[in-house]
């Protein structure tokens, strides 16, 4: 396969933004959250309260408060990341027009918000008062479309919308765009907003941990789990092929040397399935047939969050593609961020290039159906090739391997 | 990595205005009359207008739930009826491994989120099941494919508007040659709710009347809703398999305005630059193109707009090549447009005749279009279509098919 | 009273459009709404969708009704076509003792 690279990493989180922020988060174990709004009713007395949310402070030195006037907020968070990825690849100026730049955005819920208020128009004062701009900006494909109108990117423009396995498949299609010389370059990510009413409905399907003796933490991959806690925030990498990056000057952080794409169809819509075995054959058979040999993997990276089935599903997966070796080192950045598929793909970036990871946050008891300790912070060597995962609700499942910059 | 070669459609699947089959789809289409009418089940007490293609009540004849299908949304529903349709078509077995899902779609399942807002806004949420809203997001008709026919292939839905069902599509091209398939089933699954219907109506972009694409009095778009689906795989392993190729999937396209987020490039740069990807995808000149099925959703900008792109693209030859949409008669499908647009191309390939665009009217003098009305046109055999799909928000696809011909 | 009709549109304008840092006096009467700010910088650089947005908080809050076929975007070029707009549009007249000041 035409080597990938990837030259810019932007990322708007809990944590903060940028690279920077991510590193310190991933390395320190800091856990930031706020508390949710749960003054609209929507929320159950025992319900989640906190959740971590992007920690936005200004965007402006990204995003221009009369381009951002009309935009949702995961528009606003797009926008600001794709522009931070920019700077970091140092193509800051908009690519120009011989090159042809494609947008490959993931998101699971779209702009909530502005869907929430919009139906609430409707419901609450009738069709008629629907608002235009609401409405315009409250579909899935609005981020996307943000980006490439304040880009100029005129390539391809795709919405991926697959959940948690979102953000690798933007970025496994994004490599395929630059592969085939469809784009020269690529802007590839995730963004999610939660809102409060997301956030209410996600608590309802207890998806996320609650208040209760053991605190509102979330903890990948233990026994005792019980939940994630919720994330939200945007992450865009800048892909090129590695011949332009390397003929440009670029800084690569890392390359994209794989992926695979699987799904257990067994998977209820809201839950994962039975078939763990059935799932890591499929992705690893792919990945092999890309070339790619999984012994050959350092680290995992993986999205499993503290969900109890959905760690069960990922950690059987890993489990079953592993068997006969040892596991490498698995660190969940979802326990210092929270669960945003894009978290997960920034700090496996930061991972390939080194970057240090505390103690996992949470992690105190082994599953002993799982055996999947968790990083403990020890120091990491530098790896080869690091393996991030992503087992969606719903079925959904996909690898991305990065190798580290030459 | 292998090449697959050749790329065929095997199976075709729809779900429309028309009825709950692609048979009927075609029927309904040459016959030039519409599926817009009057709302009977869609509330549009409200709304500005009050004309749709809403999928008639499910045929007797249709299997009843399961435990699984229970809890399906509308689009969901329609999905899978298409996807079975397909694939039993290419006598494609569910469980057959190796077999990727490509959908597109913009609401999926939102009624039912629309009915647990309103419940929750009253206070009375505790008694609306949850279980609408596990048909809400929008990767579930796309999962609700796999899941019903146990596929393990990659599954992946996309969402960016009306360019949706078209780029799954070309999705599934992509990831067939990449070798990452053996087989892909494609498409788009999409029904009518509040929130879409209201919002285009706040954007004053839906015609009171039945939609009358390219037509000087034409006043916007109807909205409808349905699904279509594609079964897709290399034509040697079609011919193994000892099903009849029904046509090829020569090449897809995507491309962004980057204009506006509404209102398409007025002269429709992004549009021609999105068809140019897929003729070149293709491999073939504008000069090979026989007939297109376009966008065409009757709103005063599109249509000129995609005029303007056809004019770029073919130059003077773009008022001799006959054009249809499918949209006077089946409304515009948002997410499963494209998918059931490359469904209704396919049919036209099969039969050799270019359905008529329905709704009356003289063609916009503006709009040097040959479009196709009335009678059916015909094309020969292996003639070469082009479908094109432009996206609010700016994005657009492009997909080249053609009659199967085994000397191409 | 007319000026008062203007001061409240330039009010909806602000809020609705969600332009910050903008006050009523910013706005001229003949300065162009549409399009990207003129050679002076006078222009608003409203869109399409900032006009239909306009219109709904109209046929909220100011008693305009409409058809679609009656819209006319030349009405939207400045605020003082749009008062005409509004006026010409009204269906329900406010006397001009009752109108608010300023």
């Amino acid at each position: 396969m035409t080597a990938v690279a990837i030259t810019g990493l932007g990322s708007v989180a809990s944590c903060g933004h940028g690279r920077g922020a991510l590193e310190l988060a991933l390395r320190e174990s800091r856990v930031d959250l706020v508390e949710i709004d749960r003054d609209r009713g929507f929320h159950l007395a025992a319900s989640a309260r906190h959740a971590a949310r992007a920690a936005v402070t200004d965007l402006s030195p990204w995003l221009a408060p009369a381009a951002s006037r009309r935009m949702s907020p995961p528009s606003r968070l797009a926008a600001a990341a794709a522009r931070m990825a920019l700077e970091d690849a140092n193509l800051a100026m908009s690519p120009g027009a011989e090159d042809r730049c494609a947008v490959f955005l993931a998101t699971g819920y779209g702009p909530s918000s502005y869907t929430e208020r919009i139906l609430e128009q409707v419901i609450r004062e009738g069709p008629s008062s629907a608002s235009p701009m609401l409405f315009t900006e409250s579909v899935a494909n609005a981020p996307a479309a943000q980006v490439a109108l304040l880009e100029r990117a005129t390539g391809a423009n795709v919405t991926v919308t697959q959940l948690e396995a979102g953000a690798l498949h933007a970025v496994a299609r994004g490599a395929q765009e630059l592969v085939s010389g469809r784009a020269d370059r690529v802007l590839a990510g995730a963004v999610e907003e939660l809102s409060p009413l997301l956030h209410a409905i996600l608590d309802r399907y207890h998806a996320l941990v609650r208040p209760g003796r053991g605190g509102e933490v979330a903890r990948p991959f233990d026994r005792r789990r019980s939940g994630y806690v919720a994330g939200e925030g945007a992450a865009v990498l800048v892909l090129e092929r590695a011949a332009d990056a390397a003929a440009r000057g670029a800084e690569t952080l890392a390359n994209l040397e794989g992926w695979s794409r699987a799904f257990d169809p067994s998977a209820p819509p809201s839950g994962w399935g039975e078939r763990p075995e059935r799932t890591a054959a499929a992705l690893k058979r792919r990945l092999e047939r890309a070339g790619f040999d999984l012994g050959t993997t350092d680290l995992i990276v993986s999205g499993a969050n503290g969900s109890r089935r959905g760690d069960r599903a990922a950690g059987l997966v890993l489990r079953s593609a592993f068997r006969g070796a040892t596991l490498p080192p698995v660190v969940t950045p979802a326990a210092m961020l929270g669960a945003f598929c894009g978290n997960t793909l920034g700090a496996a970036v930061l991972a390939a290039r080194g970057a240090g990871f505390g103690p996992t946050p949470g992690f105190e008891e082994i599953d002993p159906d799982l055996g999947i300790r968790p990083h403990d912070g020890s120091p990491l060597p530098l790896p080869r090739r690091v393996l991030v995962e992503s087992t969606a609700t719903g079925g959904a499942a996909v690898w991305l391997a990065l190798g580290r910059p030459a | 990595m292998a090449s697959c070669g050749r790329v065929a459609v095997t199976g075709l699947g729809a779900v429309s205005g028309f009825g709950w089959s692609a048979a009927e789809l075609w029927s309904g289409l040459l016959s030039g009359r519409t599926a817009i009418l009057p709302a009977a089940r869609f509330d549009t007490r409200g709304q500005r207008t009050h004309v749709v293609s809403e999928v008639p009540s499910l045929p007797s004849s249709f299997p009843p739930d399961s435990a699984r299908s229970r809890r399906h949304s509308r689009a969901d529903r329609f999905a899978v009826a298409a996807a079975r349709d397909a694939m039993a078509q290419a006598h494609l077995a569910p469980g057959t491994p190796e077999v990727g899902v490509f959908f597109g779609g913009s609401t999926a399942g939102i009624a039912g989120g629309e009915r647990f807002l309103e419940a929750l806004l009253s206070g009375s949420a505790g008694r609306v099941p949850l279980g609408l809203l596990a048909a809400q997001p929008l990767n579930a008709p796309g999962d609700a494919v796999a899941r019903a026919f146990d596929l393990d292939g990659p599954v992946e839905t996309v969402s960016s508007a009306c360019a949706s069902g078209s780029l799954a599509v070309g999705l599934a091209l992509r990831s067939l040659r990449a070798g990452e398939v053996d087989c892909a089933v494609a498409g788009g699954s999409d029904a009518l709710c509040s929130l879409t219907y209201s919002g285009f109506n706040a954007l004053r972009a839906v015609d009171p009347e039945p939609c009358r694409p390219f037509r000087a009095d034409r006043a916007g778009l109807s909205l409808g809703e349905g699904a279509g689906v594609l079964v897709l795989e290399p034509w040697e392993r079609a011919l193994e398999r000892g099903v009849r190729p029904l046509a090829e999937l020569l090449g897809a396209g995507a491309s962004c305005d980057a204009h506006h987020m509404t209102a398409p490039h007025p002269q429709g740069a992004g549009a021609a630059a999105a068809i140019r990807s897929a003729l070149e995808d293709a491999g073939l000149d504008p000069t090979a193109v026989d007939f297109v099925n376009a966008h065409g959703t009757g709103t005063p900008l599109n249509d000129l707009a995609e005029w303007h792109a056809l004019t770029a693209v073919f130059g003077e030859r773009a008022s001799e090549l006959p054009v249809t949409s499918t949209k006077g008669a089946i409304g515009h499908l948002l997410g499963s447009a494209g998918a059931i647009e490359a469904v209704a191309t396919v049919q036209s390939l099969l039969a050799g005749l270019i359905h008529p665009t329905s709704g009356e009217g003289p063609v916009d003098p503006a709009i040097g279009v040959d479009l196709v009305l009335g009678a059916p046109r015909e094309v020969g055999r292996d003639a070469v279509a082009l479908s094109t799909s432009l996206a609010f928000g700016g994005a657009n696809a492009a997909l080249i098919l053609a009659g199967w011909s085994d000397r191409r | 009273m007319e000026l008062s009709t203007r001061a409240r549109i330039k009010r909806v304008i602000i809020d609705t459009l969600g332009l910050e840092g903008m006050t009523p006096d910013m706005i001229a009467d003949d300065a162009p709404l549409f399009g990207p700010p003129d050679a002076e910088g006078a222009g608003l650089g409203l869109d399409s969708i900032d006009a239909l947005e306009l219109l709904v908080v109209f046929e909220k809050d100011f008693g305009v009704s409409v058809e679609t076929e009656e819209i006319d975007l030349e009405a939207f070029s400045c605020v003082a076509s749009l008062e005409a707009f509004v006026r010409k549009f009204q269906r329900d007249q406010v006397p001009a003792s009752e109108a608010p000041q300023g």
